[in-house]
């Protein structure tokens, strides 16, 4: 299980500076995520407990919600795909789909973020700013609390993507790979969390 | 100076504080600000909630100063209000709930686990980072004017109140995230890094409790993260979510801070029992009784807490139904918590009893938690709390459970895991008079808040009837010896650092991995492999007089 390090001391971990035992990595994702999805599920609780109390949902006069945000719901879409297929083709050992995946991806992830601000500058202009009612705050509650996510989720992929073309992951090394695939999805999830409550409930 | 050579006989020899330990291994204040060896960062975390006890403290000791008279004392009304808000603030967030995780648990942790660190190291240096940062908010709130909400924040005044309620809540918001990151690290650490040979039912009793915080921390954490974010969204925008008058809900924002807010109040106490589930064996010389049972009681108040928030509501207006629900779920949580005290009562019966300090605020902590305890059954039961709902009954029981319980346990734990942090023995006299001055002005402060509290005195009043003058005072001449007591304990901790005995890798004769190294331990822990057996098993040690400790028989 262990072996001894030259100066006699034990190996549970190498150095403090070496990565933590194998499954280190996932484990403390997911925990992350389970932190996530309490942070999500209490806004989305929020959000419908304000719209509980109120008589009119949306109130009279507020503008339709743009029509971008189906456009943003099948771009976030895509680059789960991407990601996905970026996976895939480094379990497989191919560089190239990696590279491929990862870049895709980071470029649709950046689309997403310009068409939410699109939207949001799209409603403000219309009126519905997050402090003209409650409704408009929820709104940008929910959708802001999920783009701040989803610009979390862009730094880490710019690393990975930068290690990737730097020929950092292999066949059988690949966790910055995996977690930010994992990362991704959750937050694709989420947005369909969000949208059904925002839009069709 | 005439004299030179004051050698003691016992230190002649190259002592245990000689060697090369994580304190001595390199030097300055950047090798403490940049290191990752989780003993360094217990340290870092001991040193700061510490200091946040004490400023929690003053602002404590004031307030009961205050209240010496039924009027106008030493401050003026408004003051009252930042004061008792801000020492409940600090308290809570910036004390208790990192303490014992923060300090006893990132020292002890990985060394119980037989390992060099735990997973994440630059992690653990960054949620003492995110912990300093929020606090400096907390504390910058504080010379913004204060808050005068009460620590709870409630709404509608917190959203119209124009004291620095933003700056108090960011930073309760950031410390939130440093809290989860200790979870996050201790979980995947008592996970990966568990030694073959120890399962889950060989290790210490601490971990269990370390673990099942770890949990609550990860999963109620983000529930206040949001409410603290609705609430600054409130007073920046306008907006009405909480604040009636602007249509809003204003229970909303109690169900919301509640739903972390109790769960929290096990973070608190959790860890708490696993130091006290740690000491009372070693000093009973008996092996703990009912391991699996303190175990899954570890386990089952995790997830109970989740189930009773809406107890602190029960005068708010929900339906008598839900009431009735949360009252029952709330008496099922004291079935875990007396599986703890007569776990801890059946280790000592029987056993040989030595009361050193560890010892006496452990068992000191048995005493108060049981008073604590038990008085929170009038609080659950709904025709007794509609009583004494917002009285000092509410403020004496949550004392005797945070500060008798959670202060208790962090001091005791201290005084026993000491030698092991920094090498030195403390002088027992001054120890354990520190203990009895504290445990005789605990329990003459709070328990007259008892009496005061089911005779009607609200609590956070600055004025009250001259009827309660006389427990008033008793209650505040408490405080003073309370303050005197902890003083005193203080002083033998710092003394013993300069002058104290050195300490031998295993003064109390415990069994658990952080007593097989040397004291302090070495930067990777051990020099080599441990190897784990029964934590609880102290037929193998006996004691040797030339160190002064216990050591491994044959």
């Amino acid at each position: 299980m262990t072996a001894a390090t030259p100066g006699g001391g034990i190996d549970r971990r190498a150095t403090r500076e070496s990565p933590a035992p194998p499954g280190s990595g996932p484990l403390a994702l997911t925990l992350f995520l389970m932190a996530l999805t309490m942070f999500f599920a209490a806004s989305v609780v929020g959000f419908l407990l304000i719209r509980a109390r109120q008589p009119e949902w949306p109130p009279a006069g507020s503008p339709p919600l743009p029509g971008g945000l189906w456009l943003a719901t099948l771009v976030l879409l895509a680059g789960s795909a991407a990601v996905q297929a970026a996976l895939g083709a480094i379990r497989r050992g191919s560089q190239r789909g990696l590279r491929l995946g990862l870049a895709a991806a980071l470029a649709l992830t950046v689309l997403f973020l310009g068409l939410q601000a699109a939207n949001w500058s799209t409603l403000a202009s219309e009126g519905l700013t997050p402090g003209a009612n409650l409704f408009g705050f929820a709104f940008y509650m929910l959708t802001g609390l999920h783009a701040a996510h989803v610009v979390g989720g862009l730094v880490v992929l710019v690393l990975v993507t930068a290690k990737a073309f730097r020929g950092g992951y292999s066949a059988g090394y690949h966790p910055g790979v995996r977690s930010a695939t994992v990362y991704t999805h959750f937050l694709t999830v989420v947005w369909f969390v969000m949208f059904g409550v925002v839009f069709l409930i | 100076m005439a004299t030179i050579d004051h050698t003691m006989p016992g230190t002649a020899r190259p002592g245990p504080a000689r060697q090369a330990n994580y304190l001595n291994a390199s030097h300055g204040l950047l090798s403490w600000l940049t290191t990752l060896d989780h003993k360094r960062i217990g340290v870092l975390y001991l040193v700061s909630t510490l200091t946040a006890f004490f400023l929690g403290g003053v602002f404590a000791l004031l307030v009961r100063t205050e209240l010496l008279t039924p009027t106008q004392t030493i401050m003026g009304p408004d003051t009252y209000n930042k004061m008792f808000t801000l020492h409940g603030a600090v308290m809570v967030f910036l004390f208790i709930i990192p303490s014992i995780p923060g300090a006893i648990g990132n020292f002890v942790l990985p060394i119980m686990l037989g390992a060099k660190d735990v997973a994440f190291p630059r992690l653990n240096l960054l949620s003492w980072y995110l912990y300093i940062i929020g606090a400096l908010w907390a504390v910058a709130s504080i010379i913004m004017g204060g808050v005068d909400t009460g620590w709870t924040f409630y709404t509608p005044y917190s959203t119209t109140t124009n004291t620095a309620v933003i700056s108090m809540t960011f930073g309760v918001f950031i410390l939130g995230f440093s809290s989860i990151l200790t979870g996050v690290n201790f979980i995947t650490t008592v996970h990966k890094l568990r030694p073959v040979e120890m399962d889950w039912f060989k290790m210490p009793l601490l971990l269990w409790a370390l673990y099942s915080t770890a949990v609550i921390q990860i999963l109620a954490t983000p529930v206040l993260g949001v409410t603290m974010l609705l609430l600054i969204a409130e007073r920046a925008l306008g907006i009405g979510i909480f604040d009636p008058a602007l249509g809003g809900d204003p229970i909303l924002y109690q169900h919301f801070f509640w739903f972390y807010s109790h769960p929290a109040v096990y973070i608190m106490i959790l860890p708490a029992m696993g130091v006290i589930s740690e000491i009372i064996p070693v000093f009973s010389r008996k092996h703990i009784f009912g391991y699996r049972f303190i175990a899954y009681s570890s386990v089952a108040i995790a997830i109970f807490g989740f189930l009773v928030w809406a107890h602190h509501m029960f005068t708010s207006g929900m339906s008598p139904m839900a009431t009735m629900i949360f009252s029952a779920l709330t008496f099922s949580v004291a079935i875990p918590s007396a599986v703890k005290v007569f776990n801890w009562l059946a280790t000592m019966y029987g056993g040989s009893i030595q009361l050193k300090t560890p010892m006496l605020w452990a068992v000191g902590f048995i005493f108060v938690f049981g008073i604590g305890g038990l008085t929170g059954l009038f609080l659950g039961a709904l025709t007794t709390d509609v009583h004494l709902h917002d009285t000092y009954f509410i403020v004496a029981h949550f004392h005797y459970v945070m500060m008798g319980g959670s202060v208790f346990a962090l001091i005791g734990g201290l005084f026993y895991w000491w030698p092991k942090m920094f090498g030195r023995m403390v002088e027992e006299r001054w120890a354990q008079i520190g203990f009895w001055l504290s445990f005789v002005g605990f329990n003459v402060t709070f328990f007259s808040q008892f009496v005061l509290g089911s005779r009607g005195m609200p609590r956070r009043y600055f004025n009250y009837l001259p009827e309660f003058q006389g427990l008033h005072q008793l209650s505040t001449y408490g405080s003073y010896v309370l303050a005197i007591g902890l003083g005193l304990s203080a002083v033998a901790l710092l003394h013993s650092l300069f002058a104290g005995r050195p300490a031998p890798d295993n003064p109390w004769g415990a069994a658990s991995l952080e007593w097989s190294t040397s004291s302090p331990p070495p930067t990777d822990n051990f020099s080599s492999e441990p190897v784990a057996g029964d934590p609880y098993d102290y037929n193998e040690l006996a004691w040797d007089r030339s160190v002064q400790g216990y050591v491994r028989k044959g």
